[in-house]
């Protein structure tokens, strides 16, 4: 087999080069925050902390699989074997320079986490897995760079607000208020779960990320930031995939020097 | 296009309190639904009936556990190219009756050729069929349409005054024919179209002469769409029987009812499949060109093709988006929202004039290129990015499109539009659609909700594909076209890139010139030349439609 090296992203922006980055998962992501795992698990409000995790089946151990050549090669996750539920945390980003955009952030899954099902729209960013896998997965999506409390929310219902300015404090908006600013201590608490029901006790997730900070670190192309009109590279590439695309719709035959 | 030329610009003033180009506002002041007059009217009109019918009815506090819709600014919608301002629920159909009777205009027209009719009398029957005994039978029609008898004795017959706006009109190509027919029932090509258009048109229709049957309102809104051609049918073999005295159940009578149900009649829309089950004249089975002619906006601007698309853009956006995908398709109230984005507060128009301006700039015209790579991609690419970096300069226009499907819908629709508009040709007016879509979803790392994403990913493919079990000539397509049968929020552009093609050409139409001519109707209730502005009247309940049941029910 020919040695495959992936190319991730073209362009020659630094947006291309930080889209490469989040994508590659060779990239240690910058951790910024602790959010206990306990803390998680009540923003995502699943499962109350220290209660087993519910299951859809017995362990596979138990349960026997019948012989299958996949079966063989794919490893199942933890929470797979386990039989755990499938649960979701799911995401929106603000237009505003959010760290991720929704495709970068399904993307950026699918290259670094196994046993992931990421749906993509313009507001939210669905990723469902096995309960056990998806905290793992959550750990990583909430204590790091790609998490900016301000600008990027948790919200499983009502995501309204990626599109929409920001309020006074800098914070995207939200109907359900799930999310506030504390100005004593300069940090965004969560009072609510993703769903919107009330948590016993607030949750600090850190201060929003200063501005110029996320424009160094964001994976969005923006006019009032790094134009795509500049990176001739990435738009080249986009014209000549749907050039392809178009004459391989027409007639595959005529499709020549790929 | 300069800042003070934006079109957006006045209603994104209106729209919010501050700048267009300011980034931060304030949120959860606005007392929730409260602020908005319609809503207000809504719960007052609720409280009252929930208190007649005993059964709860509509209360917004029970929206989302008891956070009610108006946490952000519960902004009002200018019908673009008018200066008529509403709220979003004005826009919806239930409480729009200009869009109500847009569609039933359209639902309620079947065409039917006279020619095979007359062939039968003449040389089957020997009976001479002259202006005068064509006048006469039209004058017989227009009693039975509507629904009365013109044969059998003690028969049942609708009252006028609840089928008034059901007629019989005719036109044809041959002027000499024109000059014979009573003015009361012609459509007057020479009158109605500028003169370009209509030598055009009755070059294409020739000496033959179609009748354009309109049935009662009532009838569209009680029956289906395939009531439409068996009632018009029916009365025009009643007619043909009554006005020639035919014997009534000849052999030959039944070649006028297989002339009128089958061989010269005209639906406006295509049975369709067994997969989404309807008879024909319903909104899925109305080809993109077809309400591109149904539009009349032509023939009021015919050197503006970019306002004539947008006009055409917006009774799309009504009939596909909100009427088929809206209700027939999902149920639900959550499409209009959605749809009004491409003829709401002139964002639209902004796209499509500056992809006009670019092109007439750079390519001396429109229709003056010929369609190639570096054109779809110049043209295409540039609207895309103009677009685009609008909702970037101005936070208040990203908020007002607040869904990526919105603002994929309207930047694509600029980038259609204008390709079509170089090139003169739908089909790379498609191409450049595409491609925006791809540029959008690199752009922002984002488009619209899964399945306008996954259409548009793969609609480069089809875009060129005219076998027919994978694509259509692109003006015969429509919400039927297997890939757009879930392409909510596409169809409205769609049908403007048709239109724009033919209209940067000079054509009189678009796709079929009977169509054209049979909604040049000045009797009609709806207005199809200025579809935009009839909305706009809806929405301030200034329009009056058919089908009013007065007569027949108590006094209130």
């Amino acid at each position: 087999m020919v040695d495959y090296k992936p190319q991730y992203y073209p362009g020659g922006s630094k947006i291309a080069a930080n889209r490469r980055k989040y994508i590659d998962p060779k990239y240690t992501l910058r951790k910024l925050r602790t959010i206990s795992d306990d803390d998680l698990v009540r923003l995502m409000g699943h499962r109350v902390p220290g209660e087993a995790y519910k299951s859809v089946h017995p362990p596979l151990e138990e349960l026997g699989e019948p012989a299958c050549p996949i079966r063989e090669l794919v490893e199942p996750t933890p929470g797979a074997k386990a039989g755990d539920r499938i649960r979701y945390i799911q995401f929106t980003d603000s237009v505003y320079f959010a760290p991720l955009t929704p495709y970068m952030r399904a993307w950026m899954g699918h290259m670094r986490y196994r046993g992931v099902d990421i749906g993509v729209l313009s507001g939210r960013v669905p990723l469902e897995a096995r309960e056990r896998d998806l905290e793992k997965v959550a750990k990583d999506l909430v204590e790091t760079e790609i998490f900016d409390p301000a600008r990027v929310g948790i919200r499983g219902a009502t995501v309204h607000g990626h599109a929409l300015r920001l309020d006074e404090n800098g914070l995207m908006f939200d109907a359900l208020r799930r999310f506030q600013y504390d100005k004593n201590k300069g940090e965004v608490v969560y009072v609510k779960d993703q769903v919107g029901v009330p948590l016993d006790r607030p949750i600090y997730v850190g201060k929003p990320i200063p501005e110029e900070e996320l424009r160094r670190i964001t994976s969005q192309f923006r006019v009032d930031g790094e134009p795509f009109r500049n990176d001739a590279e990435l738009i080249q590439f986009v014209q000549r995939i749907h050039m392809l695309r178009t004459e391989a719709g027409f007639d595959p035959n005529k499709v020549k020097d790929i | 296009m300069s800042e003070e030329k934006k079109m957006f610009l006045e209603a994104l003033r209106r729209k919010f309190k501050e700048s267009p180009e300011e980034k931060q506002t304030k949120f959860y002041i606005y007392d929730g639904w409260k602020q908005s007059k319609r809503k207000r009217e809504f719960v007052e009109a609720a409280q009252k009936i929930a208190k007649e019918r005993t059964v709860p009815f509509y209360n917004p506090d029970l929206h989302l556990g008891g956070i009610p819709l108006g946490q952000r600014v519960l902004m009002p919608y200018r019908l673009s190219g008018t200066d008529i301002y509403c709220e979003g629920d004005d826009l919806h159909f239930i409480n729009n009756a200009a869009m109500q009777q847009m569609w039933h205009d359209i639902r309620r027209t079947v065409i039917v050729g006279l020619d095979a009719a007359h062939t039968v009398l003449q040389k089957r029957l020997g009976k001479e069929v002259t202006p005068e005994t064509v006048n006469h039978y039209l004058e017989v029609l227009n009693h039975a349409l509507p629904g009365a008898a013109v044969v059998q004795e003690h028969m049942v017959e609708t009252h006028p005054g609840l089928v008034s706006d059901s007629y019989v009109k005719v036109f044809t190509g041959d002027d000499e024919l024109a000059d014979e027919i009573d003015d009361r029932f012609l459509i007057d090509i020479n009158k109605e179209f500028p003169a370009e258009h209509a030598a055009q048109l009755k070059a294409a229709i020739g000496k033959r002469i179609y009748q354009v049957c309109r049935m009662p309102t009532l009838v569209a809104m009680t029956c289906d769409g395939g009531t439409m051609s068996r009632w018009a049918a029916m009365q025009i073999s009643m007619s043909m029987i009554n006005a020639y005295k035919l014997m009534a159940g000849e052999a030959a009578v039944g070649e006028f009812a297989f002339a009128a149900k089958h061989a010269e009649v005209i639906e406006m829309g295509t049975l369709m499949p067994w997969r989404r089950a309807r008879g024909p004249n319903e909104p899925g089975g109305i080809p993109l060109g077809y309400m591109a002619d149904i539009c009349q906006a032509s023939r009021v601007k015919p050197d503006d093709p970019v306002w004539v698309a947008l006009e055409s853009i917006s009774m799309a956006a009504v009939l596909y988006d909100q009427f088929w995908f809206g209700s027939y398709m999902s149920g639900g109230v959550g499409f209009t929202q959605y749809a009004t984005c491409t003829y709401t507060d002139n964002i639209l128009d902004d796209f499509c004039y500056y992809g006009a301006e670019y092109v007439k700039k750079k390519y001396g015209g429109f229709a003056k290129a010929k369609p190639s790579w570096d054109v779809i991609n110049d043209v295409a690419t540039e609207v895309t990015l103009y677009g685009l970096e609008q909702y970037e300069r101005y936070p208040a226009l990203m908020e007002t499109h607040f869904g990526g499907s919105q603002r994929a819908a309207v930047v694509a629709a600029g980038a259609g539009v204008s390709v079509s508009l170089v090139t003169g040709h739908s089909t790379a007016g498609i191409n450049g659609w595409y491609l925006s879509q791809l540029l959008h979803k690199e752009e922002m790392g984002r488009l619209g909700f899964y399945g306008y994403d996954c259409q548009d990913q793969c609609g480069s493919a089809n875009s060129f594909s005219w076998r027919s079990d994978e694509g259509l000539p692109f003006n015969l397509r429509g919400v039927n076209y297997p890939n757009y049968a879930l392409n909510v929020g596409h169809q409205s552009a769609y049908c403007g890139i048709v239109s724009a093609a033919h209209g940067g050409r000079g054509d009189a139409w678009t796709t079929n010139p009977l169509i054209k001519v049979a909604f040049a109707d000045k009797d009609l209730k709806f207005d199809f030349t200025h579809p935009r502005l009839c909305f706009g009247k809806g929405a301030l309940r200034e329009f009056m439609p058919a089908g009013e049941r007065d007569l027949i029910i108590p006094s209130h």
